[in-house]
């Protein structure tokens, strides 16, 4: 699976300081809950990407804990006040315990 | 093709073993352009046969009704029913079966009935609010909803009765209905209207994976392109980079195929042509099928459209396909043309739905359904709608769709490629 897995990050390349703006986040990810059963009736094992983490310069700025409902590709969406340059790092923990990566790169003036 | 002969000029050693494939298939014909045809598997369906319809649908057969295929099941029109007396039907119990959605999809999914009228109407069919004072006799009402083909043979509307959808109690309840309505309707707001109701704007942006979840598929579909089949070749074996070799390819499809005496898609081409020589076997609404039919659209993404009108195959192709358009399938009796041209119910709203015209219905496939979260191909769309009117659907390789598929592909001639995208 992991070698299918894309992160894809949109958010501005620049910000005034101060500002607040929007972090998207999007990852292709099967998200198999646990709950669904194959067509020889065995349960289908759990495989979801259970957290993700935002950091700024290495101090985490977002998390999330992610649970079984969240549907295949997960999107999370959330807001961020800008306050220094520097690089965002995106994390998602998967089950397996993967850890797949991005970085977004911004400047402040 | 033309790659592929390029590849053998300057003679290397891929290029040789390409040739030797295409000889041992024995393909001596050649194209239009006095290219050998490109190796296709001729043999077979390019669909898992026997067809069986794709889970999570509909599973009613309708099979004492027309399909695109077999056009002599449906029963003609009966002769129409005497009414004796004035029908004295209960007008609520008709009301509320014009306005259930859950029986055929109601009457106010093509008309407007009257200030009781519920939200989002429809306007395919007239504004019936005062079909009560306009000197209709019962006899008249009652046939026109069982059977409209009694007074009217090309009428968009089902025969209701003919075809079992209410029965004939329910009708004299629909006539009792139809007989109370004396006053035009009153609207909300213009959102209720359907003569006002803004037109819907598509402007989403299908390459965006943030927009469009078949965005994603583009990937896969290069890495399928890219992957090394049974037979110790990949389609970039011949093919090279297929952003330059298919740059002016998936637009110029369907065309007539001689080997099959039939228009060849591009979904069906890429089954048949990858098992004659990559050795894969992308059947046709296979995963792998719909991944590498987004990544050929993807790469023509902006070209126009421009596919081959002139030939005599392709005129007789866009002629089966007119017939087809006008053939009265499945239990609710609609052909493409009652929904589709604006001379019957094109441009107009069937509820809140508003129904497009042949033009630009095709330059967005394959493309996301929101609706049923998945890539569906255009074949995959046109047997929606099959079942969608009650009728039972065809394979995807069917020739018919074939012969539809390129009627749509002409109606959008010169039109850029969109795909793939995302709609409802």
């Amino acid at each position: 699976m992991a070698a299918d897995v894309k992160p894809r990050i949109k958010a501005p390349a620049t910000a005034k300081k101060g500002e607040t703006f929007e972090i998207k986040t999007l990852v292709t990810h099967e998200m198999e809950s646990g709950q669904r059963k194959d067509a020889d009736g065995k349960t289908i094992p759990r495989k979801i990407i259970n957290a993700f983490h935002c950091k700024l310069n290495g101090r985490e700025v977002f998390s999330a804990k992610i649970e079984p409902a969240v549907a295949a590709n997960p999107y999370l969406s959330f807001f961020v006040r800008a306050e220094e340059s520097g690089t965002y790092e995106f994390t998602w923990v998967d089950d397996d315990g993967s850890l797949y990566k991005a970085e977004h790169k911004i400047a402040v003036s | 093709m033309l790659r592929l002969l390029e590849r053998i000029g300057r003679g290397t050693a891929t290029a040789v073993a390409a040739l030797g494939a295409l000889l041992a298939l024995g393909a001596a014909e050649t194209g239009a352009q006095g290219k050998p045809p490109a190796p296709l598997h001729l043999e077979g369906s390019a669909a898992p046969m026997p067809w069986a319809r794709y889970k999570g649908w509909n599973k009613a057969t309708w099979d004492t009704y027309n399909t695109l295929a077999q056009r002599d099941l449906t029963k003609p029109a009966g002769k129409e029913i005497e009414i004796k007396g004035s029908i004295d039907g209960d007008a609520k119990k008709g009301k509320d079966l014009s306005f259930s959605r859950a029986r055929g999809g109601g009457c106010l999914s093509c008309h407007v009935m009257g200030p009781e009228t519920l939200e989002l109407p429809g306007n395919v069919g007239p504004d019936l609010s005062e079909i009560g004072k306009q000197g209709r006799t019962d006899q008249w009402l009652y046939n026109y909803v069982y059977d409209p083909r009694v007074y009217n043979a090309e009428s968009s509307m089902p025969p209701w009765g003919a075809h079992g959808l209410y029965t004939e109690a329910e009708i004299r309840d629909i006539v009792a209905f139809l007989k109370s309505l004396a006053t035009p309707a009153t609207y909300k707001n213009a959102l209720d209207d359907p003569t006002k109701r803004p037109l819907p704007v598509e402007d989403r942006d299908g390459l965006d994976p943030f927009v469009n979840p078949a965005a994603e598929r583009i990937d896969p579909g290069e890495k399928l392109f890219a992957a090394v089949g049974r037979a110790g070749k990949a389609c970039a074996t011949c093919h090279g980079d297929a952003k330059k070799t298919f740059a002016e390819w998936a637009n110029t499809m369907p065309r007539w195929e001689p080997r099959l005496k039939r228009m060849l898609g591009v979904e069906e081409f890429v089954y048949r042509h990858a098992r004659a020589t990559t050795g894969e076997s992308y059947l046709m609404q296979s995963a792998e099928n719909t991944d590498l039919s987004v990544f050929l659209r993807f790469v023509v993404h902006g070209k126009a459209t421009r596919v081959d009108t002139t030939s005599a195959e392709a005129k007789a192709s866009l002629e089966r396909a007119r017939v087809l358009s006008t053939v009265k399938v499945g239990q609710l009796n609609f052909a493409c043309v009652d929904c589709h041209t604006p001379e019957k119910g094109a441009l107009k709203w069937i509820r809140g739905q508003y129904l497009g015209e042949p033009k630009g219905q095709i330059t967005h496939f394959p493309n996301w359904r929101t609706s049923r979260n998945e890539v569906w191909d255009i074949r995959k769309r046109l047997q929606w709608c099959n079942v969608q009117v009650r009728a039972n659907e065809l394979p995807p390789d069917a020739p018919e769709y074939a012969d539809l598929e390129f009627y749509l592909t002409v109606a959008s001639q010169g039109m850029p490629w969109e795909a793939p995208n995302i709609r409802h």
